[in-house]
């Protein structure tokens, strides 16, 4: 009896795990190509070596987004948030070590190239514009479930924990106010020194790439953060102190919703997998279920109580 | 149709009278509800402890991520007894199906109040507003359409059952049309009802996917899907031989050890197939190293195995798992177990990008807790009015007698 348990468990785990486990190794042979930019990708750069702290960006931001000034950690003076939250999508923060180095750096949402919380969002609430590559959130298709804050590893959006009718705050590169008209986003147009910049990908890559090449040792493993971090970005960032002290995490050149969707993109594919699946379960119980109705009919008609579904 | 001391559903009418832990579960139950609509009324901050870094609370990981695992005993009992012949399960199908239907309503129940913005949830109606490649638009719309398709359809017999006995003629004529029909098309609609939570419940372990590194390593691998649907298995039957031996003991009903011992032998090897998926997985990845850091999650790691690995060797021997006081402590660790693995890739193992802190609140907690209360007096209901629980034929001849007129105050 027990070799036949452990054979049906065998089979059983197999049932789900064969359609789950086989195109598991055939997708890690695959390797993740590179992103596709989009055939327009705005984009930002920021060179924290250039800026410096004014935080004229920030009450830009959030005049052209009409968000109210978060004014929390100054007695309700000025603006002054402690982090990027639901009245904040751009911040600047001051990095400040011991021993010296310090840096600011301006957070706000990256418009990865392949974005987590897009992939993740359930009713498209959340997308990315084909042409300009700007993510953007529609508050008639989000149902609230803050999937993007768990799937995001920049930790970006928000969520108004304390409206009636909560928003999910993020950057959306000023697209409805401004980039929609032609115009530059909030933040970069507000910006004295040229610490962050506007334009296409395309164009603030080599710029960043020129700024590199002209002072070879200033800036941080002569790298631009967000060319090719998880997948790549549209924002981009240069530091002279390490990427991680401002708060950037460190990535791989894969994005998430790569990762999470090498192996059930295969099984669903063409629902495939289900349909598979379906099929092993079906012809199993349909044989076992005429089997079992034979000796129902003849058990009931020895006079026995009516058999329990 | 079977030899063992369990041959048929029958309710449970030895003992109708309230107990003070029905009342406890009620009044639990009554809190639940009253905070959810509270809840639902106000905005997401003002009951619970969320934030922006642990955007998902007990509601998610807890009442839907690893309570609905509790609740698959219809998915892996159902598997065993009709896709692979088990036909000694028949007899115990209604109790893992009236369990598994409550907890995944309860589940449901949870996901409304953790929903933001609910009134935008009638996107769910319409394909073409779905993203086909959210993991959690598969859950969105798989679960219910299991729970209360598939699933409840599973659950229509006993209902039937009740008033085909009780009703009147024309019920039971209109019930006695209804069979043939049930029977045409059961085995269509279990396939289903097994093919469902085989992708939902693989899919709750696929959201933590797209988190990436926020999952600490030796819970975020590609095995994640499998694994939890697998732990959902084991949490299963975990949770039917636990309900049949509390209720069984609780109700003086005797013990089938034959089909307890099955349902034991069967989790039993499946949680060894899930220990092996398991180390194979973080030995391919080589990740093993982990364990060195002796901290919270080294800690976790280890629970979790020891508490899956123990019952499932306990269990081999047949005359452990046909001792009912082993097989509870082993049905309870393994269950345990396996909830625990569902919970720490959610919530425990789940590192956020920026330090922070989350406890449920007091609110968030009765909620969770009512609402599991709601499913213990939901099946508390269920079976004393429908067949649920096994018990010996014998005991049958008590099942629905119309009621006896009350005898007059003396």
């Amino acid at each position: 009896m027990s070799g036949l348990s452990r054979r049906d468990v065998l089979k059983l785990a197999g049932l789900g795990g064969a359609a789950l486990a086989l195109p598991a190794s055939l997708a890690s042979a695959s390797g993740g190509g590179p992103s596709v930019v989009p055939p327009h990708a705005v984009s930002m750069l920021y060179d924290a070596t250039v800026c410096t702290g004014c935080k004229a960006c920030m009450s830009a931001c959030n005049a052209t987004n009409h968000l109210e000034p978060d004014t929390g950690l100054s007695d309700g003076l000025h603006q002054m948030p402690a982090d990027l939250n639901s009245r904040t999508m751009n911040i600047i923060k001051l990095y400040n070590d011991p021993a010296g180095s310090w840096s600011f750096v301006k957070r706000q949402c990256m418009h990865c190239l392949e974005p987590a919380c897009v992939a993740g969002c359930p009713f498209k609430a959340l997308e990315k514009d084909r042409d300009l590559g700007v993510v953007t959130w529609d508050g008639a298709k989000c149902i609230g479930c803050r999937y993007c804050e768990i799937s995001c590893p920049y930790q970006i959006p928000k969520f108004e924990w304390d409206k009636f009718n909560p928003r999910i705050v993020k950057c959306q590169f000023c697209y409805e106010q401004r980039l929609k008209d032609g115009k530059h986003p909030g933040c970069t147009g507000a910006c004295p020194t040229g610490a962050v910049i506007y334009g296409t990908r395309e164009n603030l890559l080599a710029d960043a790439r020129r700024r590199i090449a002209g002072y070879p040792g200033k800036y941080y493993k002569d790298r631009v953060y967000g060319e090719t971090e998880g997948g790549g970005t549209q924002v981009f960032y240069l530091s002279r102190v390490p990427f991680s002290r401002l708060g950037l995490p460190s990535l791989s050149d894969e994005s998430n919703p790569h990762y999470a969707t090498k192996v059930s993109s295969k099984i669903y594919g063409w629902l495939a997998g289900p349909a598979i699946v379906f099929a092993l379960l079906f012809g199993s119980i349909n044989r076992n279920w005429k089997h079992h109705e034979a000796n129902r009919r003849d058990h009931e008609a020895e006079g026995h109580l009516p058999e329990q579904l | 149709m079977s030899d063992s001391v369990w041959q048929r559903a029958i309710p449970v009418y030895e003992d109708r009278s309230v107990k003070k832990t029905f009342i406890f579960f009620t009044i639990l139950a009554i809190a639940g509800t009253i905070l959810a609509v509270l809840r639902m009324a106000s905005p997401l901050g003002r009951y619970s402890a969320m934030n922006d870094f642990y955007a998902w609370g007990v509601w998610k990981t807890f009442n839907v991520m690893t309570l609905t695992a509790i609740g698959s005993g219809g998915l892996a009992v159902g598997v065993a007894a009709w896709a692979f012949d088990r036909q000694k399960l028949h007899v115990v199908m209604r109790t893992a199906l009236v369990t598994s239907f409550l907890f995944y309503t309860t589940g449901m129940l949870a996901l409304m109040v953790d929903v933001g913005r609910p009134w935008n949830l009638w996107h769910i109606l319409l394909p073409w507003h779905w993203n086909m490649h959210s993991a959690l638009l598969e859950v969105a719309v798989c679960m219910p359409t299991y729970a209360f398709l598939f699933l409840a359809f599973e659950n229509v017999p006993l209902v039937l059952e009740r008033y085909s006995y009780l009703g009147s003629d024309a019920t039971r004529a209109r019930i006695a049309g209804l069979e043939p029909v049930i029977r045409k098309i059961y085995p269509v609609m279990i396939a289903f009802a097994y093919l469902l939570p085989i992708m939902h419940q693989s899919s709750l372990g696929a959201l933590m996917l797209l988190a990436g590194p926020k999952v600490h390593p030796l819970w975020q691998t590609q095995a994640l899907p499998l694994l939890y649907v697998m732990a959902a298995g084991i949490a299963g039957f975990a949770f039917v031989i636990g309900t049949l031996l509390v209720c069984c003991l609780r109700y003086s009903r005797p013990l089938s050890t034959d089909v307890l011992g099955e349902l034991g032998s069967l989790m039993s090897w499946l949680t060894f197939a899930w220990l092996a998926f398991r180390f194979v997985d973080i030995a391919v990845r080589g990740k093993f190293g982990l364990l060195l850091a002796l901290d919270k999650y080294t800690a976790y790691f280890v629970l979790e195995n020891i508490l899956l690995l123990v019952p499932a060797i306990m269990l081999r021997s047949k005359q452990l798992r046909e001792t009912p006081r082993i097989l509870f402590m082993a049905a309870v660790s393994a269950g345990v177990g396996a909830c625990l693995y569902r919970l720490v890739p959610a919530l425990i193992a789940f590192i956020p990008a920026r330090k922070a802190n989350y406890f449920p609140s007091v609110a968030e907690l009765t909620m969770t807790l009512g609402f599991i209360a709601a499913a213990i007096v939901g099946f508390k209901l269920a079976i004393r009015y429908f067949a649920v629980l096994p018990g010996p034929i014998a005991d049958w001849q008590f099942a629905f007698k119309p009621a006896t007129p009350k005898q007059p105050k003396s």
